[in-house]
């Protein structure tokens, strides 16, 4: 379970979170919907721990006891997917899960890689990623974030760049999350990939779109 | 493999595995070393044999020094493009772990810059009777290059996200690497001109090497993690 309490965040002079409290139960999903510069991305950079808080506490629990967050909590940012561009699609995937304690071994690696249609032997190895489309480092980002095991997703625009095919992957990735007592916070102006789940409606300023 | 060694180990591998996925990172500071060599060899032609030592010295720093301070500065590079760098910071890995494998990082492929440079100085310098390859004249090097490497580290870290990086960072490296280049230069040149042996040396300007590789090393394993917070 994810509790915030009282947060408050504010660039310089400009507050823009005041007194935020929510909290997220397993297998929830929250939309994080405001207009732009209403504290989207910002409440994500807070609950990645990218940004530190100005007031109020962030806590991740398993029932009483409070659980270390990094080791919990896996981010996707709107802008860039965390890859390397040199290396290949399995040694990327590799990477992030061995920082992680977890190695999967060949056969789950090109599983994974399989949902996101880039398992062709020559896309995913000795194929550096950089070569790839925008579209396929989106999907490769998000297999990373299915290979993570964390509880919680914090997803910001995870819909950039990917096409129907790549969108109906994320969706069926995302309910298996759920479905699995997992918890996510997602900031998306496509309102339509929540069509399919019963998102709880957060605005970090009250205000709404 | 997690916890501290297993994180270091980790991620030196991953930052080598990164560097020789683009060889141009390791080429492009030996080919300016070599060609600044060539270009004093051949501008200042044949040294004084009272000269010759001061000569060696100064061309080998000198060059070895900038093509240090281009690899040194772009060690994060690789980790910036598609916000790697970003997202490392939300994983559960430890400054220490990450700063610790970065300085060996940059100190391997800074031997790897260091040691041709020399190695190709003496080699300019051989018929004045310069050894090619001289033990304690390496050691010093080194020593060199493990304070210029965690004070390299550190300030690359530090304007990592600044904007005037490119002028912020010679700024900053020039004025605290030249205690180490001082202690490095005066020490190289006693060993080659008077033969001070390297137990007396310690004594004096290896000593403050020392020292200064001691200070920027801890300095780094404590400020890494501020900076990172703050990036």
């Amino acid at each position: 379970m994810l509790v915030v309490e009282d947060l408050q965040f504010g660039f310089r002079h400009r507050p823009l979170i005041r007194n935020l409290s929510f909290s997220l139960n397993p297998g929830q999903l929250m939309h994080l919907q405001g207009p732009n510069g209403c504290g989207k991305t910002t409440l994500l950079n807070l609950l990645t721990g990218l940004y530190q808080p100005g007031g109020g506490r962030i806590r991740l629990l398993d029932g009483e006891q409070e659980l270390d967050p990094p080791r919990h909590r896996e981010y996707l940012a709107s802008e860039s997917n965390g890859l390397y561009g040199k290396l290949d699609a399995m040694t990327n995937l590799r990477f992030w899960s061995s920082l992680r304690g977890r190695y999967p071994d060949e056969q789950a690696l090109i599983g994974e890689l399989a949902a996101w249609k880039l398992d062709h032997p020559l896309v995913r190895s000795g194929f550096p990623v950089e070569r790839f489309s925008t579209g396929m480092k989106r999907r490769l980002a998000l297999a990373r974030l299915n290979l993570s095991g964390t509880r919680l997703w914090l997803l910001d625009e995870p819909l950039n760049g990917l096409d129907p095919g790549g969108i109906s992957a994320f969706e069926q990735g995302l309910r298996r999350h759920l479905d699995h007592q997992g918890m996510a916070i997602m900031v998306s102006h496509d309102a339509s990939v929540f069509r399919n789940f019963a998102p709880v409606e957060l605005s970090p300023n009250g205000e709404t779109s | 493999m997690s916890g501290f060694a297993g994180h270091t180990a980790l991620l030196l591998r991953h930052g080598l595995r990164v560097e020789f996925s683009s060889p141009e990172r390791l080429i492009s500071p030996l080919l300016f070393a070599a060609t600044i060599l060539v270009i004093l060899t051949f501008t200042l032609g044949e040294p004084e044999p009272a000269m010759v030592i001061s000569w060696f010295v100064a061309q080998s720093y000198l060059t070895g020094f900038f093509a240090l301070q281009i690899s040194v500065s772009r060690a994060f590079e690789p980790d910036t493009p598609d916000g790697a760098f970003q997202l490392l910071r939300t994983y559960p890995v430890s400054p220490a772990a990450w700063f610790l494998s970065r300085y060996l990082l940059v100190l391997l492929m800074g031997s790897m810059v260091l040691l041709p440079t020399l190695f190709l100085c003496a080699f300019f310098h051989s018929r004045a009777g310069i050894t090619l390859i001289d033990g304690p004249v390496v050691l010093i090097a080194v020593l060199s290059l493990m304070g210029l490497s965690a004070i390299g580290v550190l300030l690359t870290t530090m304007t990592l996200q600044s904007g005037a990086r490119q002028i912020l960072y010679p700024v900053l490296y020039f004025p605290l690497t030249t205690p180490v280049l001082l202690a490095a230069v005066e020490s190289t040149t006693a060993h080659l001109g008077q033969g001070v042996t390297f137990g007396a040396l310690m004594g004096s300007w290896l000593g403050l090497l020392l020292i200064f590789d001691v200070v920027y090393f801890t300095l780094g394993l404590l400020l890494f993690g501020e900076l990172i917070r703050a990036t």
